[in-house]
């Protein structure tokens, strides 16, 4: 963890805050009409139109099994890349685009999280943020997300 | 050449050496069934040496020795100093096989050499073979064409002195005009002439070409009866009638001027197509807005009559696409002959296959993704299907059993049929090895029809791999044929008569890319349903929903049809209609028809398909999704879950 020179995509969830490289973000959008699909994962929103293409939608929040909020003219959605896949997640703010300090290994535990979704802490003076793995957060399709 | 260069050229090598071998392969095959023939030999002699040509080229050193060792050997057969025979036909297959295997490699990146050594020895041997006997002329059939030059003045005697200087190398079998008749002079400019002689080619012309007034000569060898066996025996006492024989018809190839492109060119254009046809859906909803607020516009009115005009010039540009993107299903049927050739040498059956619609066109993908179910029922009718000659001859049939598939296009569709004359299926034996596998009680069996039950065999879980022989098990049971079909929104039906044969019917559409929808509405949403699936759409009253064993049904056409609340299967919540009259969509698979009911029907459209990605991975009752007019997303429904969740075996 020492490439603390990264770019970071820093948001908010509750209270918590979280970080995505900046690499793996495409873009940042607006909150925009999803359709629902069907017979999906419940944390997946359903899809979008983004400029013709169709992306998937999930909610972060749903993943982390937090309750779900109302969505305001805070909330986004980033657009990451992910294995040749463009997935959009969202997100309840933004924060800024940022570089942390000193990036620590994940605890055991990050708010109300399992350690293993976070590739590290990234830590600006008083202010922690945890570095989401999109690997492990995405790939496992949320399943093996550890409850508390 | 550069690397690049070389990566380029190398596609485009393989694609070549793809064609030829094919197209070698076919004119061995021609052979192996027909005897030899002129044009068989030049055509497989003049495929490799194009081959060798280019693998040279490119610096395929294994494949330029085997194809030069190969032309060697068919230089000789094409000459008339090597006979073509069982031996040399295994050689050549080997051959082409192992030209196969290397292509396949190299396609796949592979470029480790195979051993070629014993192919080039064996080849050679059948060389060595022919020079070790004693050097026998053979005697050909000629036929020959003389124009004897317009500056001659004595065209009769002229003819008459050719005609009689050749009969001293020759048997003169038939000579047109005949000069003994003595016609006009101006009668004899042509002159046709079928003989017999012992001469090469070469040795003919020359002999022609030495005599005077002789403007043009044409040679050819007038083929064999296509009966005559290619065995050594045909020597000087063979019996031939080659005199009333017209001249060998030369096959030629229609030419039409064509480019090579790589695929994914084209599926980029295609893309680019889909979303013209999209953005052009939009513009044709906003115009329509736009008509409403301002009625008497001029301009208007204009983007309306401009936006019809570009709707035609997008639907042009689809089919054109579309167009470009066909493939006769030749490209497909060349697989077989050779297959089904090996097959039923290794299962001691004679089989006769049928090839019929050689042209019919069809999108390249779909020529791609249809070839391994084909396979599949091609070799079940082999193995399966078709009997042993004795047991054939026993219940009076040929012992020779008869496969035929055939390609047509029917209204927007493609039809492939694969039949054969063998078996057939026994509904009964299908009910109790169904029992037995647990796929459903005895008593649920005994209920099907026999058309009813013979549809098990799609059923997963139907043929397992214990009891399939080498040659159609692979693991894969007929449950994947169909779900393949039914991915690339085919249909698949079986028809069959115990003792008298079985018959598969596949409709496929004709493009993958856009297919008409019907938009309905569940909840809020608007779904698509594939019209291919819709067999009919009508409306009922809420009384005629009935209930039998607890599902509910309709009746339709005389025929109890499960209903199915697609709001239920969907998890969407929707308020009770309060319409007197529900809207219904019944949609089919093979002879299945099920009832869906809708909340309400928008209309039908062609639509794009689009994927989910991998990302959702395979969703229950959902194929993918489309973006409509107004930019919304729409799913596109699954009509096959429908039918996989519905019905007699219920999860």
């Amino acid at each position: 963890m020492t490439s603390s020179r990264s770019q970071y995509v820093q948001f908010a969830l509750g209270h918590e805050h979280y970080a995505i490289p900046i690499s793996e973000v495409n873009e940042i959008i607006r909150m925009q009409e999803i359709s629902r699909i069907p017979n999906v994962k419940p944390y997946v929103k359903g899809v979008i139109n983004l400029r013709g293409n169709i992306i998937p939608v999930i909610s972060l929040r749903s993943l982390f099994n937090m309750p779900e909020d109302e969505y305001t003219k805070q909330t986004r959605i980033i657009v990451v890349h992910h294995h040749d896949e463009t997935i959009g997640v969202i997100v309840d703010q933004i924060d800024k685009v940022t570089t942390f300090e000193d990036i620590q290994p994940p605890p055991a535990r990050f708010g109300e999280l399992n350690g293993v979704n976070f590739t590290g802490i990234g830590i600006n003076g008083p202010s922690i943020v945890g570095i989401l793995d999109l690997n492990y957060v995405l790939l496992k399709e949320g399943e093996q997300v550890e409850q508390p | 050449m550069s690397s690049l260069d070389m990566d380029r050229y190398a596609d485009l090598f393989l694609d070549e050496m793809n064609e030829q071998l094919q197209m070698m392969d076919n004119e061995l095959l021609q052979i192996e069934k027909n005897g030899v023939s002129e044009t068989g030999i030049q055509n497989l002699f003049r495929a490799a040496h194009t081959l060798k040509g280019s693998a040279a080229a490119m610096g395929y050193e294994d494949v330029k020795t085997l194809t030069h060792e190969m032309e060697q050997v068919l230089d000789e057969i094409r000459h008339g100093r090597l006979d073509m025979n069982g031996q040399i036909i295994e050689v050549l297959f080997a051959c082409l096989d192992h030209l196969q295997t290397v292509h396949d490699n190299l396609r796949a990146g592979d470029n480790t050499p195979v051993p070629i050594d014993n192919l080039v020895s064996r080849l050679r041997q059948t060389l060595n073979h022919a020079q070790d006997q004693p050097v026998e002329r053979k005697e050909h059939d000629w036929r020959i064409n003389i124009a004897i030059a317009s500056s001659c003045e004595m065209k009769l005697a002229r003819a008459y002195l050719i005609v009689h200087q050749l009969s001293e190398h020759a048997r003169i079998v038939q000579c047109v005009p005949s000069p003994d008749q003595a016609l006009d002079d101006a009668e004899y400019e042509h002159i046709s002439i079928a003989c017999r002689t012992s001469l090469t080619e070469k040795e003919i012309e020359q002999l022609l070409r030495s005599m005077m007034d002789v403007d043009q000569v044409e040679i050819a060898k007038a083929d064999p009866p296509p009966s005559a066996p290619p065995s050594s025996e045909a020597g000087p006492n063979r019996e031939k009638s080659a005199g009333g024989e017209p001249p060998a018809a030369k096959t030629r190839r229609k030419s039409v001027s064509s480019i090579r492109m790589n695929v994914e060119h084209l599926e980029q254009m295609m893309n680019l197509v889909g979303e013209l046809v999209i953005n052009q859906t939009r513009i044709n909803q906003v115009q329509k807005n736009l008509q409403r607020k301002f009625q008497s516009d001029a301009d208007v009115a204009e983007l309306g009559a401009v936006s019809d005009q570009v709707n035609r010039v997008v639907a042009d540009l689809q089919e054109s696409m579309m167009k470009a993107r066909m493939l006769p299903i030749e490209h497909l049927f060349n697989r077989f002959p050779r297959m089904v050739r090996d097959l039923s040498q290794n299962l001691n059956k004679e089989v006769e296959l049928i090839l019929e619609g050689y042209e019919t066109e069809l999108d390249r993908t779909l020529i791609e993704e249809i070839g391994d179910p084909l396979i599949h029922l091609i070799r079940n009718a082999l193995d399966h299907g078709i009997e042993s000659p004795e047991e054939r001859i026993r219940k009076g049939k040929p012992a020779k059993g008869r496969l035929m598939i055939k390609a047509v296009h029917e209204d927007n569709q493609v039809v492939i049929t694969v039949e054969d004359d063998g078996a057939g299926i026994d509904a009964d034996k299908i009910r109790k090895s169904a029992v037995r596998k647990g796929l459903l009680t005895a008593e649920e069996a005994a209920r099907l029809t026999d058309q009813d039950a013979i549809q098990l065999i799609f059923e997963a879980g139907f043929s397992t791999a214990s009891e399939v022989s080498e040659i159609s098990g692979r693991g894969v049971g007929m449950d994947i044929v169909r779900n393949d079909i039914e991915r690339l929104n085919g249909l698949i039906d079986i028809r069959t008569k115990p003792g008298e044969g079985t018959q598969f019917i596949i409709r496929l559409p004709l493009t993958l890319a856009i297919i008409t929808g019907l938009l309905v509405r569940i909840g809020e949403q608007t779904f698509i349903l594939p019209m291919s699936n819709v067999a009919e759409i009508l409306r009922i009253d809420a009384a005629e929903i009935q209930t039998v064993r607890g599902e509910e049904v309709i009746m339709n056409r005389d025929r109890v049809i499960p209903l199915v609340r697609l709001h239920e299967r969907l998890r969407i919540e929707t308020p009770p209609s309060a319409r007197k009259k529900l809207p219904i969509v019944i949609v089919g698979s093979a002879e299945k028809r099920i009832a869906l009911l809708v909340d309400d029907l928008i209309g039908n459209q062609d639509i794009v398909i689009k994927s989910l990605g991998s990302f959702l991975g395979k969703i229950d009752y959902i194929s993918g999704a489309t973006i409509l007019g107004d930019g919304k997303v729409a799913p596109i429904l699954e009509i096959s879950d429908v039918f996989k969740y519905t019905g007699s075996i219920r999860p």
